[in-house]
């Protein structure tokens, strides 16, 4: 075997221009499906966690309520039975804030804009001060007013407002009810492109005047864990905690998908083993996160829970920030089906170059495998040959294609497109990033060496049934 | 039915027998207290445009040309169909123009509120506090409205509109239903006819001003607006004029008020 893979070696040096160009082929297939592969890796992860600072949180809880007119309202009265959950829970939290927000249109001079504004605790809230960057004002004026807002550049600008302006915002409390408060613009941060519109901040006091709820209620606890791979562990500990205490909103269990119950139940495996209660809650939160349904993120399933139950009281809901975004795990597993569609199409076309190409192969070398046979190599060795010779081919134009793409990867990493755009959502900090999943990458491997050796299987098998004192009489 | 629109500015006063009522209540009241006088007669006035803007026991229809004003943008005008059963609490709003929301409509049955959209062939939720196709107006202002269920009086003036004397009422809302939290009204002194209305939000602050320059005799005793200017406080420059023709409250048929008339008359 060491011979054969040695000859075959040396018949691939050989003939070094059109080893070049067939590894090359397989290289650029190789290339470009490794590099939308890691795209589509850190896609995800990348979403999720620049929606994690934007809601400042990994794992949620909102409740609802009912009206006696049967409307919803969404509020969180009383926060005491979500900490004693989450205390019970055994969940250190890093990181929590409490939100109230609101879209609302913010009119300045004849100019207006649509704007999400957080009521939250400009002093309390230790993140945010680490997080925002100002370009004009900041906390010191926020500490002095309590109708303080805290707009991005981009918004400032549009509106033409500056820090000290009054800015009307035109809105609706919780019930629907029209509504216009005055803001002071006390702060105005480095403009943040996409999510510009999405992030103001103001006191929750005020702003919870302006929506009709009362100052010490709100609508959204986040917290934040150590990180976003252990979200889905904590909301599924802190949705057990707050089962055993108040009403709490959960989808209906489905059988998940065995690949992916297989994925969940790793993922899950510290916190199922716990209790029943555990288990319950895992299956529900594995109901959601299979979001194959094309009706929406587990999240939006949670919210429509609410308009169509009815119960006295506050009911809960636990989501973590992959609930709100989990249809581009949709997206994602597209873009890995696309990138298999481009691999295989890709190695279709070399498949066909590869056989013809090796069937030349055969006949340059009718007399050299006419010689071989004749010194007692067996037809099944000449046929092993050829196929070492194009996996050894393939393998190697596949390794060469990895390299180029960590390289263009990291090339491609390097540069700072900045937060001003729509694609910051997908970058971490500006910057574009990969994580290629090193399984499929395995997978991609295997698959081209497997094409390649059969795109070299019928020139091989030809090779292997040619009679030696045949092959010897060819005149070439 | 609709008869000619009258203008409630400038000619004179022809209800009289409403007058007259109106006048001997006030005669009769005034030998009691003058609080007691004052908020019965408040109920009155109040009760009488409740009454004016209640179709109980017939259906009431017309259409509805809004034209909309916006700085640095061009004028946009809509038309809509409206279809109104207030025995049942019904209505269905049909948009007519423009021709790129042709087919949209609303429709309200009992507490719920649906907006259609043909494109997409689907309902959805909405709210009466919505306002009408990028206008000034809401679909609330076209249906029925109890200010007496919904609203306490908290102030009574007298004051003008142009030159005609009217009873300024101040009312504070008693739910979070409605759209807006506080009202002010403009009532004829002669008759209970709204000519101003000005609507605050929860804060205190003037949102919306809303005039009623004309009104049609559509029988029965009943006026109803002919003409409205709705005047956004907020958003200065930017105002709706509605005009409403074809009124009648002549009965229309069962299917009128259903989802399946959406989706047909499309």
């Amino acid at each position: 075997m060491k011979t054969l893979m040695i000859v075959a070696f040396r018949n691939l040096n050989r003939q070094k221009k059109r080893t070049f160009l067939l590894g090359g082929a397989v290289a650029f297939g190789i290339l470009i499906v490794t590099v939308i592969n890691g795209f589509s890796g850190a896609f995800s992860r990348n979403v999720a966690e620049n929606m994690a600072h934007l809601f400042a949180g990994h794992v949620f809880v909102e409740a609802s309520e009912k009206t006696p007119k049967g409307k919803t309202l969404d509020l969180i009265r009383d926060d005491r039975v979500i900490l004693e959950a989450l205390a019970a829970a055994g969940i250190p939290a890093d990181y929590v804030a409490k939100r109230s927000s609101m879209n609302v249109t913010l009119v300045f001079e004849g100019n207006k804009t649509s704007q999400n504004i957080f009521g939250t605790d400009l002093e309390g809230e230790k993140y945010l001060k680490e997080r925002l960057s100002f370009k004009d004002g900041g906390f010191e004026l926020t500490k002095a007013e309590p109708r303080a807002l805290i707009l991005s550049e981009g918004v400032a600008k549009k509106l033409n407002a500056h820090i000290g302006d009054t800015i009307l915002a035109q809105l609706k409390t919780v019930t629907g009810q029209n509504n216009v408060g005055e803001f002071v613009l006390s702060g105005i941060t480095q403009d943040m492109g996409l999510f510009s519109n999405m992030l103001a901040y103001a006191h929750r006091e005020y702003f919870n005047q302006l929506i009709d709820i009362g100052p010490e209620e709100y609508q959204l606890f986040g917290i934040m864990t150590a990180n976003l791979a252990k979200s889905e562990q904590v909301a599924i500990r802190l949705n057990a905690a707050l089962k055993e205490r108040a009403q709490v909103f959960e989808l209906p269990p489905v059988v998940p998908a065995p690949k992916k119950a297989a994925k969940a139940d790793t993922a899950k495996a510290d916190a199922v083993k716990t209790d029943a209660a555990s288990t319950v809650a895992s299956e529900t939160v594995a109901a959601g996160t299979s979001s194959s349904s094309p009706m929406g993120s587990r999240y939006q399933k949670l919210l429509r829970l609410s308009r169509k139950e009815t119960w006295e009281g506050s009911k809960y809901r636990v989501f973590t920030i992959n609930d709100m975004i989990s249809q581009i795990e949709q997206l994602v597993g597209v873009l890995n089906g696309v990138s298999l569609g481009i691999l295989v199409t890709l190695f279709l076309i070399i498949m066909v170059g590869i056989a013809n190409t090796f069937r030349m192969i055969m006949y340059e070398r009718v007399k050299e495998i006419g010689t071989m046979r004749a010194l007692g190599m067996h037809r099944g060795s000449v046929r092993t040959l050829f196929l070492m010779e194009a996996s050894l081919l393939a393998a190697a134009g596949a390794l060469v294609g990895m390299l180029l793409a960590a390289i263009v990867m990291l090339g491609l990493s390097i540069p700072n497109f900045g937060t001003g755009t729509f694609f910051a959502l997908l970058m971490k900090n500006g910057h574009l990033s990969f994580s290629p999943p090193l399984v499929q990458s395995l997978a991609n491997l295997l698959l081209v060496i497997v094409m390649t050796a059969m795109a070299a299987y019928l020139p091989a098998r030809s090779a292997a049934h040619l009679e030696p004192a045949a092959a010897l009489r060819t005149s070439k | 039915m609709n008869r000619p629109a009258v203008s409630v500015f400038f000619r004179a006063p022809s209800f009289v027998p409403t007058f007259l009522m109106l006048f001997f209540a006030l005669f009769i009241s005034a030998a009691a207290t003058p609080v007691f006088s004052q908020d019965a007669e408040v109920k009155a006035i109040l009760k009488a445009i409740d009454e004016m803007n209640d179709f109980t026991g017939r259906d009431f229809t017309g259409v509805f040309t809004i034209v909309s004003d916006k700085p640095n943008e061009k004028q946009s005008a809509q038309q809509i169909r409206m279809f109104r059963r207030d025995d049942k609490e019904q209505f269905l709003i049909l948009i007519m123009l423009p021709e790129a929301s042709k087919g949209q409509g609303y429709m309200k049955e009992g507490d719920n509120v649906w907006f259609y959209d043909p494109s997409s062939r689907k309902f959805s939720h909405t709210s009466l506090k919505e306002n009408l196709n990028d206008s000034e107006a809401k679909s609330g202002d076209f249906t029925k409205r109890s200010l007496l269920d919904d609203y306490d009086t908290t102030k009574v003036e007298d004051g003008n509109v142009g030159k005609v004397p009217v009873r300024v009422i101040t009312l504070k809302a008693k739910t979070n239903d409605v759209s807006y939290d506080i009202i002010k009204l403009y009532v004829r002194k002669d008759r209970s006819l709204v000519l101003k209305q000005e609507d605050f939000g929860l804060s205190g602050r003037l949102m919306r001003t809303t005039l009623y320059p004309k009104y049609a005799d559509i029988g029965s005793g009943k006026f109803y607006p002919s003409q409205m200017l709705v005047v956004d406080e907020i958003n200065k420059g930017e105002k709706s004029q509605i005009t409403m023709t074809d009124l009648s409250t002549a009965k229309q048929p069962d299917v009128v008020f259903t989802k399946a008339f959406l989706e047909q008359v499309n």
